[in-house]
């Protein structure tokens, strides 16, 4: 078990669809690793079964030595992996701050005695959490941590995918798994984004591995890529070698023409 | 204007009163007095009606004074001309009474105003007119100060006279003379007039130093904001202290009762304005509270040995002892109940605490286990509790101890909310996938709310139980959940503050007007609607919760397809 | 431990608090739950059947009680079922719908029995009880559903059944208002008396009539949501309101629509009930409407063919399973407990079978 996350045979299956089918996958320490594939390639559902979503039908998944299969999701955060959402999936109703709060949650330990008796210990914990929380949304430098205060549905786009790292950020994770972090964004936040993710693994040091139809952004921040198609991995190497593979080409020509081209 | 738009605020006024009188609350309500030997309580409720109406409709349009006037007093006119059309149709001999039990001749009595019909309808309409032509006016009128007082004065005049059974008795032990005010249960029309220009005279006096306390508070140093609030805070304290002396026995047990949805509302807070999750039946654990208490303190309980011997004497002897057991009882009950079920949606979860509401009411009601809970007869003789000099069943002294578990289980509620505890219950409210896969382990967390919902609903069984003497099955029915539920969406969800308004509102007010008896959970229906429909925050929103509710009304949320289930 | 990261690694002791749930709590006390029910049912059974209280004709009696009330779950679980399919709500006042309408229908059946027209012409004057019934459901169902609901369509998945809890209060107490709060009985009508032979098994005529009335009715709804245009909008806008309504479908209506046909097979359901129970209240509509709803999850909520099937299988085991499961247990007066047995079904088909019958899934999120 040489990898931080490794994937073996991993199938799921919906009704008749066989959303994923018998993947390999793994991602070390430090290492980037993007995910691409026409939509509908079982890319989300991998994050899913790897998050503790859904139950893989067979397969075999470890994480920093643990075994992930039959976890829940809210335990698998506990050993390290954090995600986002594709859509972005923010709590509207709370302010950026308390987003980012809710992120140090099981990093943390008051329970109801905690709150009601307001324990010293307690006290050192809401400020470490205050800290951390802080600490997170300072990693955007001044997009977040002006806002502090607003509510994270009154934030502009761009800002709530970023929030939204940063939430998953202070659940202090070994892994990140980034489910289209560049969907709606300008070049030049494209462009941000690339440097971003460099950043959280060269001064974070997670392991990132992210889905992206973004060829630009996939090519600038991964070490390597995989892609899937009906299920299936079908390339896994660096970006030249899967871009040229004729099976990824296939792929994307038959299913979506240019995108390739992008 | 623009006549028309008097139209429907007329109709559906005309067909609100014809409602309400064929439902019997008017001729019910008559039978209280307001202003006495003027007007009852039936009557006020026609003209509210008319004026809202006529409010509405000069509202629509905006309008200026005279024709604002104008406009109230075509809808007033239409509910009046309604209301005498349905009058007419009952006097020419149309016979309903054989369906509409509610349809009587006292009914026809109050629409006359005790006079002969054609009196009767010429007052119907100059009432009628009169009413909507000044509610009319009221919106256009410019100025604020003058509209806000006439508004003010009016609704404090009718609050005073309704609140007579409370203010007659207090006013009465204070020593002050009632003479003068009221008379009958209603205000005099001395006290009436004196009431209307009081009210007048301070809502104008205050509205002018509206804006100066706004600048003294605005300029008041942080501390000495503090100072005043704790000190307001300890006033407040000391007055419910006193409370109970100043207002006699009979309003203390009114209180009491008050109290005691207080306590079951901060309990259903903490599971449905906290973590969300509708808990239909609530009265389960009430019910639990109130029947372990009983069966560990009544001589009355199975728990009787044969030599006569109470499981009393074996160190229980009384509700002191008994309520911690009863509360760990209920706690572990309530997670045993929510651990299979939490998983649930959130509707579905709604129905099945109903459902567990229902088969502990029939099982208690049923003769299977009548010789342990008594079944239709109830649990009775409860015995005192120590010390002799403060008896439970006493109403000013129970107060005291609903009173002081009302003020845990708010420092409860309140410590908790801004915690983590609290944040987890937030967030798991918002979206469930997230926080889970923020760390939280929302099955957890439901639970530990479904846990402290319960030992909380059964604090307010066990008091319940030892305020009464007796328990019987059907004090525990739906109702009860009916009206916690009721009590803390009022209020407010998630708001410490609106339990209390809900309680005192909807427990309180009841209580006090006998009237309402049998309308109450009509009324309670009513207010359910129209707070989803008008104000899903309630009237005292936490600041949180309003937010949600207006996010999911605005920019919906995206949500991720409800299953990516099996075609 | 491999992971040099400087993030902080999780500790053994997590690692085992891990490995610990993963047995969780709530597994072990749905399987002790599930043998202790299946203990109790078996072994009550079998001591009810052996005390042989009950005869071969007792069962068969029973159960033709069980799929008399069944049928009228079933109808009034339709009105659940169709509201939940199209706008995922629980409709709570249902039971309210239905009990107006009959409650309603009295007074005209009182008038026809005091005239005589009851019993000189019983066909025409059920026909018209029958009509003034489901025209009140009717017009109650559709007043609700745009004074109570229309307005709060996109709002939070609890608003709406909070406002239903209202409205079913509202109209309970409405009723109470107009109507009084006595029990009243039905006047009878001759012909419904008496019993019938069908396949040599005996039964009431009104328990035949229920059951092949409610038959018909399914049959006829089943007919009207698979062939007509409305009940082809019906299906459209339940599956995407926003689509249906791009391809000209007039949501609003298609709505209406359908509170229209849940609240007429609710009236009609009414006649039926009072068939059989023969009499009327302003509450009576409360345990049919949870019994009804039960009925629907049973079969699995937006499915008509499902809420026919589950309010039969209710109304057997609401009427066999006390008799059976408790008799032999020693329980005095187990029909006493027929809410348990409903209530208790309700609970568990939504802790284990949450999709019904039609489908369950393990997986139901994210």
């Amino acid at each position: 078990m040489n990898h931080l996350l490794e994937l073996e045979g991993v199938s799921k299956r919906f009704g008749g669809v066989q959303a994923v089918d018998s993947v390999d996958f793994w991602a070390d320490p430090g290492e980037i690793v993007g995910v691409i594939g026409p939509n509908g390639a079982g890319k989300t559902t991998l994050f899913n079964i790897v998050t503790g979503f859904y139950a893989p039908d067979a397969g075999k998944i470890h994480f920093d030595g643990h075994n992930l299969v039959g976890l829940k999701p809210n335990q698998i955060t506990r050993v390290g992996v954090s995600r986002t959402f594709q859509a972005v999936r923010l709590f509207g109703a709370m302010t950026v701050l308390e987003n980012a709060m809710v992120g140090q949650h099981t990093r943390t330990k008051a329970g109801v005695y905690g709150a009601l008796l307001n324990t010293p210990r307690t006290v050192r914990e809401e400020q470490k959490v205050h800290a951390s929380a802080i600490d997170s949304l300072a990693f955007f430098g001044d997009r977040l941590t002006p806002r502090i205060n607003s509510l994270a549905s009154e934030l502009a786009y761009a800002d709530r995918r970023r929030l939204e790292i940063a939430r998953a950020m202070a659940t202090e994770p070994q892994l990140l798994l980034l489910d289209e972090p560049a969907a709606g964004m300008n070049p030049s936040e494209k462009e941000g984004l690339i440097e971003l993710i460099g950043r959280l693994r060269d001064v974070k040091g997670y392991a990132i591995v992210l889905i992206e139809h973004d060829m630009p952004v996939i090519k600038g921040v991964s070490d390597r890529v995989v892609a899937l198609d009906y299920g299936k991995k079908i390339a896994d190497g660096t970006y030249d070698e899967v871009a040229a593979n004729q099976q990824v080409i296939e792929a994307y020509l038959g299913k979506a023409g240019s995108e390739e081209q992008e | 204007m623009n006549p028309t738009a008097a139209l429907k605020p007329g109709l559906i006024g005309g067909t609100v009163v014809i409602y309400l009188a064929a439902i019997g609350m008017v001729e019910r309500f008559q039978d209280r007095n307001v202003i006495t030997g003027v007007v009852g309580l039936g009557v006020v409720l026609i003209l509210l009606t008319i004026a809202i109406a006529a409010y509405t409709a000069a509202r629509k349009g905006r309008t200026p004074m005279p024709t604002g006037a104008l406009v109230g007093l075509v809808a007033g006119g239409m509910v009046a001309l309604i209301t005498l059309g349905f009058e007419g149709l009952i006097n020419a001999g149309v016979d309903v009474r054989g369906m509409f039990v509610s349809i009587t001749p006292g009914l026809l009595e109050t629409l006359e105003f005790g006079l002969n019909p054609a009196l009767g309808a010429i007052v119907m309409a100059l009432a009628g007119g009169t009413t909507g032509l000044v509610a009319g006016g009221l919106v256009g009128l410019k100025d604020e100060h003058l509209r806000s007082s006439i508004v003010f004065a009016v609704s404090m005049t009718l609050l005073i006279s309704l609140g007579e059974p409370i203010l007659r008795v207090t006013l009465g032990n204070l020593g002050i003379p009632t003479n003068w005010l009221y008379e009958l249960g209603g205000l005099t029309i001395a006290g009436t007039i004196i009431t209307l220009l009081a009210g007048f005279g301070l809502r104008w006096w205050l509205m002018g130093r509206k804006e100066k306390r706004q600048e003294i508070a605005a300029h008041m140093p942080e501390d000495t904001r503090r100072t005043w609030g704790r000190a307001s805070l300890i006033a407040a304290i000391l007055a419910l202290i006193a409370l109970p002396w100043v207002v006699g026995p009979f309003v203390s047990d009114v209180l009491g009762t008050v109290g005691l949805y207080v306590l079951l509302g901060l309990g259903l807070n903490i599971v449905v304005g906290y973590a969300g999750l509708l808990d239909l039946g609530y009265v389960a654990f009430f019910a639990v509270g109130a029947y372990a208490a009983a069966i560990f303190t009544s001589p009355a309980s199975f728990l009787v040995t044969e030599e006569g011997e109470t499981f009393a004497a074996a160190g229980f002897t009384n509700i002191w002892f008994a309520f911690p057991f009863v509360v760990i009882i209920a706690v572990v009950i309530g997670a045993m109940i929510g651990a299979p079920v939490l998983r649930l949606r959130g509707d579905y979860l709604a129905i099945v605490t109903l459902g567990f509401g229902e088969i502990i009411r029939t099982l208690v009601l049923s003769d299977w286990l009548a010789p342990f809970l008594g079944g239709a007869q109830g649990l009775t003789r409860i015995p005192a509790a120590p010390p002799e000099s403060f008896d439970l069943r006493n109403p000013q002294h129970i107060y005291y101890v609903i009173l002081a578990f009302c003020f845990v289980a708010a420092y409860i509620s309140y410590r908790l909310a801004d915690s983590r505890v609290g944040r987890a219950w937030a967030a798991m409210r918002e979206d469930e996938d997230v926080a889970e896969a923020m760390g939280i382990s929302v099955v957890r967390y439901k639970l530990l709310a479904f846990a402290m919902g319960a030992g909380v609903g059964s604090l307010g069984g066990v008091f319940f139980a030892a305020k009464i003497g007796s328990i019987f099955p059907n004090s525990f029915g739906l109702q009860v959940s009916i009206n916690v539920l009721a009590v803390i969406i009022l209020g407010g969800i998630g708001s410490i503050p609106g339990v209390i308004v809900g309680a005192a509102a909807l427990v309180g007010l009841p209580e006090l007007l006998r009237e309402f008896g049998e309308f109450r959970l009509l009324i309670y229906g009513a207010i359910l609607i129209a707070i989803m429909i008008f104000r899903p925050e309630g009237l005292l929103p936490n600041k949180r919760r309003q937010r949600e509710l207006h996010e999911g009304a605005g920019s919906a949320p995206v949500e991720l397809p409800e299953g990516a289930s099996p075609a | 431990m491999t992971a040099p990261a400087p993030a902080p690694t999780p500790t053994e002791q997590s690692s085992r608090r891990l490995r610990f749930e993963r047995i969780p709590m709530r597994r072990i006390i749905l399987i002790v739950l599930s043998l202790s029910i299946i203990y109790g049912v078996v072994a009550g059974s079998t001591a009810t059947l052996r005390t042989g209280v009950f005869t071969a004709e007792d069962w068969q009696s029973l159960i033709i009680n069980g799929l008399a009330r069944g049928s009228v779950y079933a109808l009034i679980a339709i009105g659940y079922t169709l509201v939940y399919g199209i706008l995922f709500m629980i409709n709570f006042a249902h039971g309210e719908v239905f009990m107006s309408g009959v409650y309603t229908a009295y007074f005209v059946a009182v008038a026809f029995a005091g005239n005589g027209f009851l019993n000189s012409n019983p066909l025409i004057a059920i026909a018209i009880l029958l009509l003034v019934s489901m025209a009140v459901s009717v017009f109650v169902a559709v007043i609700l559903e745009r004074l109570a609901y229309r307005p709060l369509r996109g709002a939070p998945r609890l608003v709406p059944l909070i406002t239903a809890i209202g409205a079913s209060f509202f109209l309970q107490y409405t009723f109470r208002g107009l109507y009084g709060a006595n029990v009243r009985a039905y006047p009878n009508i001759e012909i419904l008396q008496g019993k019938w032979t069908i396949f040599g098994i005996q039964m009431l005529k009104t328990q035949a009539i229920v059951i092949v009335a409610a038959m018909l009715l399914w049959v006829l709804l089943y007919l009207f949501v698979a062939r007509t245009k409305t009940g082809r909008s019906m299906r459209a806008v339940g599956e995407d309101r926003e689509i249906a309504s791009l391809m000209g479908i007039n949501v609003d209506r298609t709505i209406v629509a359908t509170f229209a046909i849940g609240g007429a097979l609710a009236g009609a359901a009414g006649i039926l009930y009072v068939f059989l129970f023969n009499q009327v209240i302003f509450t009576m509509g409360f345990l049919p409407g949870i019994k009804a709803f039960t009925a629907a999850v049973l079969g699995g909520i937006g499915s008509i063919t499902g809420a026919a099937l589950g309010g039969l299988l209710l109304g057997i085991l609401e009427a066999v399973g006390p008799n059976l499961f408790l008799t032999g247990a020693n329980v005095p007066s187990p029909n006493q407990l027929q809410p348990v047995i409903a209530f208790g079904i309700l609970v568990l088909v939504l802790i284990f079978l949450p999709g019904g019958f039609v489908g369950a899934s393990e997986e139901k999120r994210a």
